[in-house]
């Protein structure tokens, strides 16, 4: 059989450095494609041999977008090292970690929406390409532009707050954090006099929701229907309500039509997860055991943690949750488009959480660091903005790290990008043997909704570009796109 | 204390790279010069807040390493809005900070960006003996040819 095939290569507005190979039969028929991640970095072998401590300061340089997530997850591993579980950290110390959780989200989903996805919702997929970028968002829509500025760098302005630094700081150290809050770093983020206040970060993040659900409402056949496939769906729940949780909780996942398919202490994990390898790609593919290969891979992220959770415990992001939840009659929501409206949802949750927590005067208490006895494994899993996050560490009694796991939000992800890039091209590609400007887009949409980090999660090194190529039965490469 | 007043000088680089590092070791010369520290800027890259950043100094001056070869080791060059657009979250180069800053909030400050060649860009600290040779020589410049215009 004569195939054909297409490679996109790179992808751009997404974190990383990727490849997409569609192969197309001799009818000109999709036949099959492929998200390839083509950088490889290794982070889990380097780690060996360096103190247990210096593992949340070290994964950070994972990445430059959400190192935040990175050095939490890494501190809730490190925290059992010292044999402190989240139940046994002081208040100040969790409160002040979920502070910079919450503004490290908020940020990341201010940066995802603005800068990365906004083109393509407010100019079309159709629109060309020196159109969709944030310069002529910013050049249509100044105010827009304003806003996702500043709802950016309140976030990173509480980061540095509480870490010391914008990217790559520190708070979390084994047992605790290292510094509290003070009444003038608390002053900087309510009264709005040097930069716009906590109120207004929730009034602008309401009106984002408001913007999504004009324009799901107006498009509602494409945004429904592009790149959706049923899945399951992974995240972290509250421990006792089943609440909405980004920091700690149960693993939950439940399938397309929500049944509970797994409900575990997240320190278990092991217990209920695999992962696969292929040869085509650095990145690997998470599945539950106990459904195997095909069946047990999740979505994480935003719109999985929003299928997952029972309520959420902010009340607007509540409101606009049963909204949500009223679109699909209660049942879990499949269509990937869909996880932009899920994103703007978390960034209301988050701006209502930071100010739940700021107005919270233990947040400057003193109660810092505790430590128990000694153990030599550490498992720390968090949400992070992307999704589930994983963070593994063993130690030799000499306090070296042996060995190291990490399984990030886009690994999760990589089947269910993959069918998306499926999905995508049957629809746009078959029977055309070359690659057209806006089919090259609507692929990249399809990947960029899960707002990947392909560098976090091959933990890759380099310049990050991302390639499209059309690829016959023999392998011979007919047409290719860099953009 | 030399103050700076308005110039904002903007550091890019990763000092844990090599000859990367290049532009925050400029910065570190300023300090040590005894330039305040309020208006220099370390920045792994650039991105698209930097544009209200600079929107409130003028002029403003990036320093970055560069890979391709020039005369002097260093060049130092008058930059404007660029034309056509080139983004990712992970670099945004500084002309089209410059344009971000035009479009939204209607400001052009007088910039500058200072380039000095790096040879290295290993997973390492410290420069290469070259590069350092390169830093020196654009420091001497700088401070030679603009000094009186930054402090004023």
């Amino acid at each position: 059989m004569n195939t054909r095939k297409i490679i996109i290569d790179p992808i751009t507005r997404v974190e990383g450095h990727g490849k997409v190979t569609i192969r197309l039969d001799e009818k000109g028929m999709v036949s099959n494609a492929f998200f390839h991640i083509v950088e490889f970095r290794g982070f889990e072998k380097f780690l060996q041999g360096h103190p247990y401590w210096e593992a949340p300061v070290l994964v950070q340089r994972l990445c430059g977008i959400c190192p935040v997530s990175h050095h939490l997850a890494a501190a809730k591993a490190i925290d059992q090292l010292v044999g402190i579980d989240p139940e046994n950290l002081s208040p100040t110390a969790t409160k002040l970690r979920k502070l910079l959780h919450f503004a490290q989200v908020f940020q990341s989903h201010a940066l995802h929406f603005f800068y990365l996805a906004s083109p393509d919702l407010l100019f079309g997929i159709d629109a060309p390409a020196e159109k969709r970028n944030i310069v002529a968002v910013a050049a249509e829509n100044r105010e827009l532009a304003k806003k996702g500025i500043l709802m950016r760098k309140f976030g990173q302005e509480m980061i540095k707050a509480l870490a010391g630094k914008k990217i790559h700081g520190i708070l979390a150290v084994p047992g605790g954090v290292h510094k509290t809050f003070t009444a003038e770093e608390r002053a900087y983020f309510l009264d709005g006099m040097l930069i716009p206040n906590i109120d207004t970060m929730i009034a602008w993040s309401k009106e984002m929701v408001d913007f999504i659900k004009a324009y799901q409402l107006k498009n509602a056949n494409w945004v429904d229907n592009f790149a959706a496939f049923p899945s399951n769906h992974l995240g972290l729940v509250h421990n006792e309500t089943g609440a909405f949780e980004l920091y700690d909780g149960r693993l939950r996942s439940v399938d397309f039509e929500g049944n509970e398919l797994l409900n575990i202490e997240d320190v278990d994990y092991r217990e209920h997860f695999k992962e696969a390898v292929e040869p085509w790609s650095f990145l690997k593919f998470p599945y539950m055991t106990k459904y195997g290969r095909e069946n047990g891979w999740n979505r994480v992220g935003p719109l999985a943690r929003l299928n997952t959770c029972a309520f959420m415990s902010m009340p607007l992001a509540e409101k606009e949750r049963q909204i949500f939840k009223d679109y699909t009659q209660n049942k879990p929501n499949n269509m990937t488009m869909h996880t932009h409206w899920a994103r703007l949802i978390e960034l209301l949750y988050c701006a209502e959480a930071m100010k739940e927590l700021l107005l919270d005067d233990s947040l400057m208490a003193h109660d810092l660091v505790r430590i128990g006895e000694p153990r030599q494994k550490g498992i720390g899993i968090i949400e992070a903005p992307r999704g589930t996050l994983i963070h593994e560490y063993h130690t030799d009694e000499k306090g070296l790290i042996t060995k190291c796991n990490l399984i990030v939000s886009t690994t999760h992800n990589n089947e269910a990008m993959n069918r998306g890039v499926r999905e995508v091209a049957k629809n746009v590609l078959n029977n055309k043997p070359e690659i057209t400007e806006p089919m090259l887009n609507q692929i990249e949409i399809a990947i960029r909704a899960y707002d990947p980090c392909l560098s976090c999660a091959t933990h890759a090194l380099g310049e990050m570009p991302l390639i499209v190529q059309l690829e016959d039965c023999y392998g011979n490469l007919i047409d290719e796109k860099i953009k | 204390m030399k103050k700076l007043n308005n110039t904002l000088i903007i550091g890019i680089g990763n000092n844990t790279r090599q000859d990367d590092g290049l532009g925050w070791n400029f910065l570190e010369l300023l300090e040590k010069e005894g330039y305040n520290t309020d208006n220099l800027v370390y920045k792994y890259q650039l991105m698209v807040e930097d544009s209200e950043l600079i929107s409130e100094f003028s002029p403003v001056i990036f320093i970055d390493a560069c890979k391709t070869e020039l005369k002097r080791g260093f060049s130092f060059e008058h930059i404007y809005p660029a034309e056509e657009v080139s983004f990712s979250t992970h670099s945004v180069p500084p002309n089209q900070i410059l344009n971000l800053c035009k479009t939204i909030y209607g400001k052009t400050p007088n910039t500058y960006l200072l380039k000095i060649q790096g040879y290295n860009w290993n997973i390492e600290v410290g420069l290469s003996k070259q590069a350092k040779t390169n830093l020196k020589h654009a420091f001497l410049y700088f401070t030679k040819n603009f000094n009186e215009q930054l402090i004023q």
